[in-house]
């Protein structure tokens, strides 16, 4: 065959192979990932055109628009969204990573039933928990049979209800990292531990807990930075009521035809979401107490 | 063949005029994505691409055209008019007919992203009532036809609500909170509490739009949501008893829900008309004008408007429908304003909007 | 360990995973629900999922979803495999950057990745449809296969490879015998994740859609936000349904991966 000759004299240069390896997704990412972006990032500095798209010239106001408290407000309150969905993440996603980590029989389950809502369909979530919500839906069609209220409770269109569907959304990205940080975990250590006469709850705050710390610290990050950015969740559950980022980007693009100005606002959001990455990427670097690989 | 190598002609020059230099990579990929049939007996495109609002055709229109006709058609919907420029803008779409309401039409012309109309294709246009015939979006209708009618109101569950809401101050009223809901459009919400104050619906007064947004911000605490057309949903369960709605929309909960009532507010409203259009550089031009056409016929025309419970503009349709929907008389018309697009000001109203919705 | 693990936290977990699992669950049930609007139970009926069949626009979607899921998947697996082949087996300057680099499709936000997509083929002038929707899929799926992939790249035991070419094999023919049959489930496995990632998605796709590309997700949108009626119900169980038996498949693919390593 013709390839053998080619791919040993490729094979005697790996620059030249890994390059031919490289080159299509690496060029599918550029033109497609990359470029966009950076036409992004040049239509926020223009000015805004009438009906949409930009015109041409230079400005910094979509920036300092951000600075007026009207926008302050909308990033504050996604931050708060999507840090307290962070918080409950970890409350409710902990307790389940150590129980898998422990248990021999059942783990694969386990897991199985974690990363299958992982994977699952985030509109078809989101539309369940409509379905629950509802003033007309089964929690409340329940409770006024059970007699227990005997108005429906308003439960969908609040941000409670932004809430709720944001941790069932993101609570398996929780999971799964500090599970695999905590199976990492030497059980030598703990029985060290143990032996030296700590108490349960002593040996999880002085051993356990600061040894998973990378694995929650990423599961952390895996939830906060798509929270970050939602938008489904507060356009559906929300009643378009709470307007978080995403959903005033997405205005900016519709109903606003300002897209210079959406630009601006998708911008502080990578900016947001890049710090995170490299808080987290700083955290994976200095990972002690594991096993190695 | 000459009808190809014209319509190869129009569809270059209309992406050579377009925005940006790589047209030809457009033009490729277009070309690609075209079809390989036939031209039909009649000499149309074979296909068609028809982009028009949700729930707003008879079931039967496009299967009963296609039969007629042989081309076959793609059919999409979309939920705002936003939403159909935004597509637009986005350069050649490749839609042949879009309906969009007068102010869309009023913006996509002032971009000249539409082609002027060949009315000789057109012989039903005689079945226009005379009232339709011009519009001030677009002078003389070079560029547009008249597809439906209809003015925003009050939707109510009569069996929920005593007395009935005549005014838009129902919605500052916290008697129904929970209950209610408003359209999940800033033009529509706005204007409403300006209407309420003696506005208009179109004004640009930095005054009155402040005061308009207080007055929106006091409702929304009385709302549960706010949410166009799908509402009817939930007014049809009764998860909703009090919405802010179309005329037509209304019309068809209406039909799965007896117990529901409708009524311009007294303060006045908007009136709107659709209109279909053919933007610049569509693909099937000849299939684009038999389908308006199409529509345009009595038959044809009113059972649009009895699916969609909207009002026709085709008076020879009008004339066959059961229970006549009458175009509002003078006396009304006096309380209902079209909407206009506000171009430099929409920036503004969209502020106000946004803090409506921030707050 | 021989401490049990505290009722407590057995607790949680239940409560976690029913919290996890029941809305999905009742959203099924109900889609076999005999009444129209109510939640009350009124008999057992497949009515639904016969209308869904009748539907054109749901099978004209489905049809969308898979064309553009398909040719996706092929591409982006090709794309990153061999990006992971790279990053395994070869050293080349800028390496540890390009891998981190590869993170910011997958962290960066959905609305972002879509709208930008939208912005460049407005610029472009290219028009939108299944084709730019397959683009953007790619781009997004791209580098998940490459995080499996490289993933098993790098856990594998080279010592078969370098017998097979101490034994005389060239590049190629070691791998084609000895690597890809190793990392084979692998590449399997990315493929099916790429695959659920595209059939799933909306706001990429929501962005990027034009004539005739209503994909399923699409579809289901615009259906959850008119009605809640059970025909959504159905559509959403088939639409689970495809991705319970993705993930079971690559969850196998993942369980003969691990047995057969040595």
């Amino acid at each position: 065959m013709i390839r053998r000759p080619l791919l040993r004299r490729l094979a005697r240069r790996p620059g030249a192979l890994a390059a031919l390896q490289l080159a299509p997704g690496t060029g599918w990412l550029l033109l497609f990932f990359l470029v966009p972006i950076l036409i992004m990032l040049a239509y926020s500095v223009m000015p805004r055109g009438e009906y949409g798209g930009v015109t041409a010239g230079l400005t910094l106001e979509h920036y300092r628009r951000f600075f007026d408290p009207l926008y302050l407000r909308v990033v504050g309150r996604t931050f708060a969204l999507a840090g307290a969905c962070t918080v409950l993440s970890i409350v409710m996603g902990y307790p389940v990573a150590y129980v898998i980590a422990r248990s021999r029989r059942w783990k694969h389950v386990l897991l199985f039933l974690v990363v299958l809502p992982f994977w699952t369909s985030f509109l078809v979530r989101t539309y369940a928990m409509i379905f629950l919500l509802r003033d007309g839906g089964l929690i409340n069609t329940w409770l006024l049979h059970l007699g227990l209220i005997h108005r429906p409770l308003t439960m969908l269109y609040t941000p409670g209800a932004v809430l709720t569907g944001l941790v069932y959304g993101f609570l398996p990205f929780v999971i799964l990292p500090v599970y695999a940080s905590l199976a990492r975990l030497d059980p030598a250590l703990l029985e060290a531990a143990e032996s030296l006469g700590a108490r349960p709850w002593a040996a999880f705050r002085r051993v356990t807990l600061p040894l998973s710390l990378p694995g929650l610290i990423a599961g952390s990050l895996l939830v906060f930075i798509p929270a970050l950015g939602s938008f489904l969740t507060p356009d559906l559950l929300g009643g378009a009521r709470q307007l978080m980022l995403g959903n005033l980007i997405e205005n900016q693009f519709t109903t606003a035809r300002n897209w210079p100005f959406g630009a601006a606002a998708s911008f502080i959001l990578m900016a947001a979401v890049l710090v995170a990455l490299l808080v987290y990427l700083r955290t994976q670097d200095r990972a002690p107490g594991e096993e190695p690989g | 063949m000459t009808l190809d190598r014209r319509e190869l002609l129009r569809r270059a020059a209309a992406l050579a005029a377009g925005p940006l230099a790589a047209g030809p990579l457009g033009a490729v990929l277009a070309g690609c994505a075209g079809d390989r049939r036939p031209a039909t007996a009649g000499g149309l495109e074979p296909s068609l691409n028809v982009y028009n609002w949700s729930d707003y055709i008879a079931p039967d229109t496009v299967r009963d055209f296609e039969r007629e006709t042989g081309v076959r058609v793609t059919y999409d919907t979309y939920e705002s008019n936003e939403e159909l420029l935004a597509k637009l803008a986005a350069g050649a779409s490749g839609y042949d007919v879009i309906v969009p309401t007068g102010y869309g039409i009023q913006a996509l012309l002032a971009q000249g992203l539409l082609q002027p109309l060949d009315r000789t294709q057109l012989p039903n246009w005689g079945n226009v009532a005379p009232l339709f015939r011009d519009a001030p979006y677009d002078p003389g209708r070079r560029y547009s036809v008249p597809y439906q009618w209809g003015v925003t109101g009050i939707a109510w569950r009569r069996d929920k609500v005593s007395p009935p809401p005549t005014s838009w101050s129902v919605f500052l009223d916290p008697r129904h909170a929970g209950r209610m809901t408003m359209l999940d459009d800033g033009r529509e919400v706005l204007g409403a509490m300006l209407r309420l104050r003696g506005h208009s619906y179109n004004t640009t007064d930095a005054a009155e739009l402040a005061v308009a947004r207080r007055d929106a911000v006091a409702a929304k605490a009385n709302l549960k949501a706010y949410i166009s057309a799908p509402v009817k949903g939930q007014l049809i369960v009764g998860d909703v008893w009090i919405a802010q709605l179309w005329s037509g929309d209304a019309e068809q909960a209406r039909t799965e829900q007896p117990e529901l009532g409708f009524a311009v507010p007294v303060e006045g409203s908007l009136i709107f008309g659709d209109a279909m259009a053919v933007p610049r550089g569509a693909p099937h031009p000849r299939a684009a004008h038999a389908f308006m056409n199409y529509v345009l016929r009595p038959d044809v025309g009113a059972a649009i408007s009895l699916a969609t419970g909207y009002g026709t503009p085709n008076q020879a349709a009008a004339a066959r429908l059961p229970v006549p929907r009458p175009y509002p008389d003078a006396a009304e018309l006096a309380r209902l304003e079209y909407q206009r697009d506000l171009g430099a000001a929409t920036a503004q109203w969209d502020r106000a909007w946004t803090e409506v919705k921030a707050a | 360990m021989a401490r049990a693990t505290p009722r407590p936290l057995m607790g949680i977990t239940a409560l976690v995973y029913l919290f996890l699992h029941v809305p999905a669950l009742v959203l099924v049930a109900f889609s076999f629900n005999r009444s129209r609007f109510s939640v009350e139970w009124t008999g057992f009926t497949l009515e639904w999922y016969r209308r869904l069949a009748e539907r054109g626009d749901i099978l004209r979607a489905l049809r969308a979803s898979l064309i553009v899921g398909l040719s996706s998947t092929v591409i982006s697996t090709v794309l990153g495999t061999l990006i992971a082949l790279a990053l395994a087996r070869r050293r080349f300057h800028g390496r540890r950057l390009y891998e981190g680099a590869l993170y910011l499709p997958i962290v960066t936000p959905e609305i972002v990745v879509g709208i930008s997509l939208l912005v460049l083929f407005a610029a472009v002038g290219v028009p939108l449809g299944l084709a730019t929707i397959t683009i953007a899929h790619v781009a997004f799926s791209i580098s998940f296969v490459v995080v499996v992939v490289l993933a098993r790249l790098r856990g594998m035991d080279r010592s078969l490879e370098e017998a097979a070419m101490s034994l005389g094999a060239d590049e190629w023919s070691a791998f084609r015998r000895v690597t890809l049959p190793q990392i084979w489930p692998a590449v399997v496995a990315g493929g099916l994740l790429a695959f659920t990632l595209s059939f799933d998605d909306f706001v990429i796709t929501f962005f990027v859609s034009g004539v005739g590309s209503t994909t399923l997700p699409l579809l289901v949108y615009a259906m959850v936000r008119r009605s809640i009626e059970p025909t959504v119900n159905a559509v959403s169980t088939l639409i689970l349904l495809v991705t319970t038996v993705t993930i079971f498949l690559t969850d196998r693919l993942g369980r003969a991966r691990r047995g057969r390593t040595a």
